[in-house]
């Protein structure tokens, strides 16, 4: 292989690297300023404004139409390397469930959960759930659960109202769990959803 | 100006090493077999996860139309149905058909027929699908995505590929095959260190609490809390490994001989968490990946036999 085809391929890995270190350092910085980690609390000002600058490089302070950003955006894409790597970190977090309690026109109850046919699709409709739960845009937790609510809907066309129960499951700790505490459920947010009707909202504080 | 050219000379040494393809068998190989338990694993959610408005569990239409705010250039399913819409298909025509030619290019990469074909064509779809399917995604699809994109980007046929044996295509240059491998080797350390790093600011990493709950967290808790919690003691213990094992692997896993150690702790680290968790793709993904990047130092190379090879056949 030429000299001059070692240094092109040099270049793009360097180039590839840097994206990834951007992309990786980018949501370090997001967790330090958005969770609860072992730096103090009063940083998290720098930490925000070290996350904007390490978003700088990756375009995302461009508007969303601009060219670069789209290239960019479209390249980390179709490298699998648009979002950092903070499985499980810095803490792992509570889960989600969503219950439908189905009523019918003569008088009759139903719950139902999100069904799927096999195991492997269940931790796909987990990390559903935790995306609707940790959203701050009440517009999209709306929509998607309205769909999810579909969905439901679809396989008993007969109910006439679907409540849709959103919650999130509270794990014990260990030491908890010894002493006889077991998972509980807290209340987030309730929709109504009828016949061609708006879904209206009931959410705990 | 004498020490940069050294510098440089050691800089292309280091990312060109002449390397026998025997990583690339095990990416291969491993990946198609990746792909078809994926394919597999989603078989009667396919249709279901992945329909339009209306028809499946939440709308593919509206995570495309997400993805397309941040990128045209990013390639989902929406685009088949759309063509397939001109011809008269149907979306679940299209999209089943999708599935099977994702299926046919695991099958490809596994056997190694029609390698950069299959290589292409299973990053392209599986891309599609992990893009279209954008909410009911994981970490295992980035994953597959980043081994696939290295994977079609590489020198194919390898050695043990039927490209090689039936249809005598060769892939000719062993540092262009070596310059692969190091892409994938920095990747991974990137990986670890920062998902390390993410794990080592939360506390709950060092008390072992985060063990707990990532065992006990549904829908991972496969294993009886009742039982765990006798283990609990060792939680700590673990949690503090993991965060070891992790943030230290870029600094020891070029080590002659600390790479064996750092390698075998990854994936045991990654075997626990498919059998305890059910992340069963996930840890066989991070493993294919850790072996392709990293197994094959740990036995000797057949650089020469592989030289022998390309050289003998191309004449």
């Amino acid at each position: 292989m030429s000299l001059g085809k070692k240094r092109a391929y040099l270049a793009g890995l360097a180039l590839q690297l840097f994206l990834i270190f951007s992309v990786s350092t980018r949501d370090t910085f997001w967790l330090l300023s958005n969770s609860r980690t072992v730096v103090p609390e009063p940083s998290k000002n720098f930490w925000r404004k070290a996350e904007q600058t390490a978003s700088t490089p990756l375009a995302q302070r461009l508007p969303r139409s601009n060219p670069v950003r789209q290239i960019l955006n479209g390249y980390l894409n179709l490298s699998g390397i648009e979002v950092g790597y903070g499985f499980f970190a810095p803490n792992v977090a509570n889960s989600y469930k969503l219950v439908f309690e189905l009523r019918f026109p003569d008088g009759r109850v139903e719950y139902e959960l999100p069904r799927v046919a096999n195991a492997a699709s269940v931790l796909r409709v987990a990390g559903l759930l935790d995306q609707i739960g940790r959203t701050r845009s009440e517009a999209f937790r709306q929509t998607m659960v309205r769909m999810l609510a579909d969905a439901v809907w679809r396989e008993h066309g007969e109910a006439t109202m679907i409540r849709a129960i959103f919650g999130s499951v509270i794990l014990p700790s260990a030491s908890e769990f010894a002493q006889g505490k077991r998972e509980s459920y807290q209340f987030l947010y309730a929709y109504d959803f009828s016949v061609s009707q708006n879904p209206t909202e009931q959410s705990a504080p | 100006m004498k020490k940069l050219s050294t510098w440089q000379e050691r800089l292309i040494d280091f990312c060109f090493p002449g390397e026998s393809d025997w990583w690339l068998t095990v990416l291969r190989t491993g990946l198609g077999l990746g792909v078809i338990l994926y394919a597999v694993s989603l078989r009667d959610d396919w249709n279901y996860l992945l329909a339009g408005t209306g028809h499946g569990l939440i709308s593919r239409n509206l995570g495309e139309a997400i993805l397309t705010l941040e990128s045209h250039l990013v390639p989902t399913l929406g685009w088949f149905v759309t063509l397939g819409t001109r011809f008269g298909l149907h979306e679940e025509t299209v999209l089943a058909v999708a599935w099977v030619c994702l299926l046919t290019s695991g099958c490809g990469l596994l056997i190694g027929l029609a390698s950069r074909v299959s290589a292409i064509g299973a990053w392209f779809l599986h891309l599609c699908a992990a893009k279209s399917g954008g909410f009911v995604s994981y970490g295992v699809d980035n994953f597959m995505t980043i081994g696939l994109f290295y994977l079609m980007l590489s020198p194919l046929p390898d050695r043990y590929s039927l490209d090689w044996r039936i249809r005598k295509l060769r892939s000719r240059d062993p540092q262009l095959v070596g310059f692969w491998r190091r892409v994938l080797q920095l990747h991974l350390c990137a990986i670890y260190f920062f998902s390390g790093l993410a794990k080592c600011l939360g506390s709950g990493w060092w008390d072992g609490s985060n063990m707990w709950r990532a065992l006990i967290r549904p829908p991972f808790n496969i294993i009886d809390p009742e039982i765990l919690v006798r283990w609990r003691y060792l939680f700590p213990i673990a949690g503090i490994l993991i965060c070891l094992l992790e943030i230290g692997y870029p600094f020891f896993i070029w080590n002659g001989k600390m790479r064996a150690i750092w390698l075998t702790g990854i994936c045991a680290m990654h075997v626990g968490i498919g059998l305890t968790m059910g992340m069963y793709i996930f840890a066989f993904i991070m493993i294919i990946l850790n072996l392709a990047a990293f197994g094959p130092g740990l036995v000797s190379t057949e650089l020469r036999t592989y030289q022998a090879a390309a050289a003998g056949r191309g004449s």
